[in-house]
């Protein structure tokens, strides 16, 4: 199954390279597809809703995260938050989003944030209970306020295990954005999924430019991590 | 690493809050309860530590003195009973605007890994809103009196040692110059000689500062080292003897103050003496080439039984023998060299075991030049050990003779 | 995307019953469900094999990463990176990368997977490892146990409880992912969530997503007992 598709592979890969440079005729005929226009219309929307979504889910879940891990309340909530928002099927949330309550920009952000509020929920709770609790007594100790304490103390040091739910959310929020065409929002995974009319080659430059989209998001997540977190904690690693 | 009095004092009148030097703190029938628990944790507290002095807090573990000492602090609320501070109750006001003007060292010392040593010593100048420039200029100043390099301000707590976080744990406790200070096993993490040299260097730091300073210690030799004043709380939270360290080893309460103190308790308060503090014998002195006749005629009521030989700047060079007196004149070189010398300023522990490791039943004591104050016999210390506690009071803790 | 007609063009025939209630496509059909439940057999069965081919594939293949990686400190990274590479990319983008090389089918949909689980397993492996208190190894050392013997007999026992959370949460997400596997034309119940080219079934997605989720807690419940009966001493404590 493997060896002779192999000559045609490389083939494919020229075809796909070529389909994001030149828009072509769609499969179907009629229509004209592909060429950096489209896919930078694509890539853009795919962009717009990430950005959005997780905008959203960050908004929402970071504040309640650092209230509950700074008070010690809620443990079984925020956690089971992670473990529930695994088992969630995605495609079934967007199915049953675009059955259910309907297609839009607004409904579509919604169902990605819900989808990225779990794990940055349940990071941040994580990650402030593992601030080493001396240095919060002594912030106590010496005058700190609670709105203090979190913000000077335990958030800069949580930095690592929170910055990794967001990086867990943004893949999450990224897959997901793939299927929205599916609800009628076209991203790049519109390339993916519409076969019919983009053809193989759609298809695998669509799969190329997701895949170099969700790296470079990651990429630059992760450097604000590294941006984010205090020296003196580099410092420790060492 | 000694810093002059004068420098500390700089210190100290830079900068206090409120311009006030220590208070006394008052606890007034303080009682702590916690929830769901079938027996107080701290039972009725009465206690007046007297501004400018330290007083320890030790009891076995359970005993409450943790809970008692955060009660100031209200890192703890107490469920009955006030504590005064000065003449202000802890309860008037916002717990975090109190704990500002406390300062709060604990165990674990608790510095902010994510700061920078100097920012971490600024925390309460910054809460305060203290400029910048008198911040660093603290800064500089407690990090030189505690014995850190100024330049270590911007390593990470990381890079230091374990004793080095301590006296940046105390540092960040003395920024704003609180009256009273909180100490909970401050010295516990770490190990016995470091530990020996901070608690020295703290006392040192105490002798210019004053301040009203609860600390809380398992280790009783270490609130007789420290302590002006020591509290011995028993499980419950209950004083069974609040005393100077002289009292508590010489008048304990009970058998359970005295099995706490120890069996060697006699032996703990040789530690609280100099050697120049007891009264030394007076040897019959003579010199090389003095005639023998005088000298024998003094010893008869000597306590000493030997005459001692000096030479003419009082240093002690040796033991004359009965064959030495013999001669008509004291010869050049005695029987017996006095190799074995005590230095006045010593504890009387050290002292004696000096003694005892010779096998020695006396030796001559010196001063800082080596010139003769006196001899020190295992009598004197035995002596000592039997009578009653002195008239005067206990010398301060800052001003003890420190091993 | 309209609703009525394509509803019934794509509810194939042998809907023996539902009548009003999926005219109406409500949200919930109960009745359908009963008298159609047969149709969700071979899906779900596909969806276990996908499920269970990955994850211990996987496993497999993390398990030897970490062993290796212990041995030999350096390779730490550059495994952490390549893993985390494999999972920042979207399983359907992955799918169709995979499309010249294995082309459609269940191959494909697993190698996917699989590439998924890599990290997490990895990661939770290495770091259970590097949690055994080190006078533990020092004192087997001491014993004269060597190196393998140390591995088997006292570092990956200790190191159970972070592996087997690291299993829980691969299987949990795989379950979920593979419904995406009918992209690839990989079967699973991701067939059931798009019916045809038509994602509004309501009552369609609830049952397959439920079931998927369903399937998640199961294996979840599983993992975990099974864990704690391979670690008789952590239950021993207390």
């Amino acid at each position: 199954m493997i060896a002779p598709p192999f000559a045609f592979s490389l083939g494919l890969f020229g075809d796909a390279f070529n389909f994001v440079l030149h828009p072509q005729e769609a499969q179907g005929g009629g229509v004209m597809v592909g060429g950096p226009s489209q896919v930078l219309e694509l890539a853009s929307k795919q962009l717009e809703v990430t950005v959005l979504a997780l905008g959203v889910a960050i908004l929402l879940a970071l504040p309640i995260g650092l209230l509950l891990g700074h008070f010690g309340r809620g443990e079984f909530v925020a956690v089971s938050a992670g473990n529930a928002g695994r088992a969630v099927p995605e495609l079934a949330l967007i199915a049953l989003m675009a059955a259910a309550v309907g297609v839009g920009l607004f409904n579509l952000v919604v169902a990605l944030a819900i989808l990225g509020i779990p794990p940055i929920l349940t990071n941040t709770f994580v990650g402030m209970r593992q601030v080493d609790r001396s240095s919060v007594e002594s912030a106590k100790g010496m005058g700190m306020t609670n709105r203090e304490i979190i913000t000077k103390v335990e958030l800069p040091l949580a930095i690592p295990t929170i910055m990794g739910g967001v990086r867990t959310a943004s893949i999450n929020i990224i897959a997901t954005a793939t299927i929205a065409p599916l609800a009628g929002i076209l991203t790049l995974g519109d390339f993916i999924i519409s076969r019919n009319v983009y053809g193989d080659a759609g298809v695998l430059a669509g799969a190329v430019l997701v895949a170099l989209m969700a790296i470079s998001i990651e990429g630059l997540l992760a450097g604000v991590q590294w941006a984010l977190t205090p020296r003196g904690l580099k410092v420790q690693r060492a | 690493m000694v810093t002059a009095v004068s420098d500390v004092s700089r210190v100290a009148e830079s900068s206090s809050p409120n311009g006030a030097t220590a208070s006394t703190v008052r606890y007034s029938g303080v009682s702590k309860r916690y929830p769901g628990a079938d027996s107080d944790a701290v039972h009725d507290l009465n206690l007046e530590v007297p501004a400018g002095e330290i007083c320890v807090l030790v009891g076995p573990s359970g005993c409450g003195k943790t809970t008692a000492m955060r009660m100031v602090n209200r890192t703890v609320e107490m469920t009955e009973g006030d504590i005064l501070i000065g003449d202000r109750s802890v309860k008037d006001g916002d717990a975090a605007k109190l704990r500002r003007e406390i300062g709060y060292v604990i165990q674990q010392i608790g510095l902010f890994p994510h700061r920078t040593i100097g920012q971490n010593i600024a925390t309460v100048p910054n809460l305060l809103d203290w400029d910048k420039a008198r911040t660093t200029e603290r800064v500089s100043t407690l990090m030189e009196l505690i014995g850190l390099d100024p330049e270590l301000a911007d390593r990470y707590p990381a890079q230091l040692s374990g004793g080095q976080q301590q006296r940046v744990g105390v540092a960040r406790a003395l920024a704003v110059d609180p009256p009273v200070m909180l100490m909970d096993e401050p010295f516990g993490a770490i190990d016995p000689i470091n530990r020996a040299r901070l608690q020295n260097e703290f006392l040192r730091l105490q002798a210019g500062l004053r301040k009203t300073i609860l600390f809380v210690t398992h280790d009783v030799d270490e609130a007789i080292k420290m302590g002006d004043r020591i509290a011995i709380l028993r499980k419950g939270g209950e004083v069974a003897q609040f005393a100077t360290p002289t009292e508590l080893l010489m008048e304990p309460a009970d058998e359970f103050v005295e099995d706490f103190v120890g069996a060697d308790r006699a032996l703990k308060r040789l530690a609280l003496m100099r050697v120049k503090d007891v009264d030394l014998w007076k040897a019959p002195l003579t010199h090389a080439g003095d005639p023998t006749a005088p000298v024998k005629t003094e010893l008869a009521g000597a306590e000493v039984p030997h005459p001692l030989m000096v030479d003419g700047e009082n240093r002690p060079i040796g033991w004359l023998s009965d064959r030495d007196l013999e001669a008509e004149f004291v010869p050049k070189v005695p029987d017996s060299i006095a190799n074995l010398k005590i230095d006045a300023d010593q504890t009387l522990r050290d002292g004696l075991a000096t003694l005892l490791q010779s096998g020695a039943l006396y030796a001559p004591v010196v001063d800082g030049r080596g010139r003769l104050t006196g001899v020190l016999s295992v009598e004197i210390v035995s002596d000592f050990l039997s009578s009653p506690v002195a008239a005067e009071a206990d010398i301060p803790a800052v001003d003890r003779p420190r091993g | 995307m309209d609703s009525l007609a394509a509803l019934s063009a794509a509810i194939e025939f042998r809907d023996r019953s539902g009548g009003g209630c999926i005219q109406d496509n409500k949200l919930f059909c109960p009745g359908w469900v009963v008298d159609n439940y047969d149709r969700y057999v071979d899906p779900t069965l596909q969806h276990l094999v996908l499920v269970l081919s990955s994850v211990s594939a996987g496993f497999l293949i993390a398990f030897s990463l970490a062993v290796l990686a212990h041995r030999h400190r350096w390779l730490s990274s550059p495994f952490l990176a390549g893993t985390g590479v494999l999972y920042t990319i979207p399983s359907i983008s992955f799918f169709f990368l995979l499309l010249p090389i294995t082309g459609r089918g269940s191959l494909t949909a697993i190698i996917a997977l699989t590439a998924f689980t890599l990290q997490i397993i990895f990661r939770n492996i290495t770091t259970g490892l590097r949690n055994v208190p080190p006078d533990v190894t020092e004192a087997a050392r001491g014993v004269g146990l060597t190196s393998q013997q140390i591995l088997w007999k006292v570092e990956l026992p200790l190191a159970m409880p972070e592996i087997v959370a690291g299993l829980r949460i691969a299987t949990v997400s795989t379950v979920a992912l593979a419904t995406l596997a009918v992209f690839a034309n990989g079967g699973g119940l991701g067939g059931e969530i798009i019916t045809g080219s038509n994602i509004t079934f309501k009552t369609g997605i609830i049952v397959a997503g439920g079931i998927a989720v369903i399937m998640a807690i199961i294996f979840d419940a599983f993992i975990l007992l099974t864990g704690k009966l391979l670690t008789p001493w952590t239950r021993a404590a207390l």
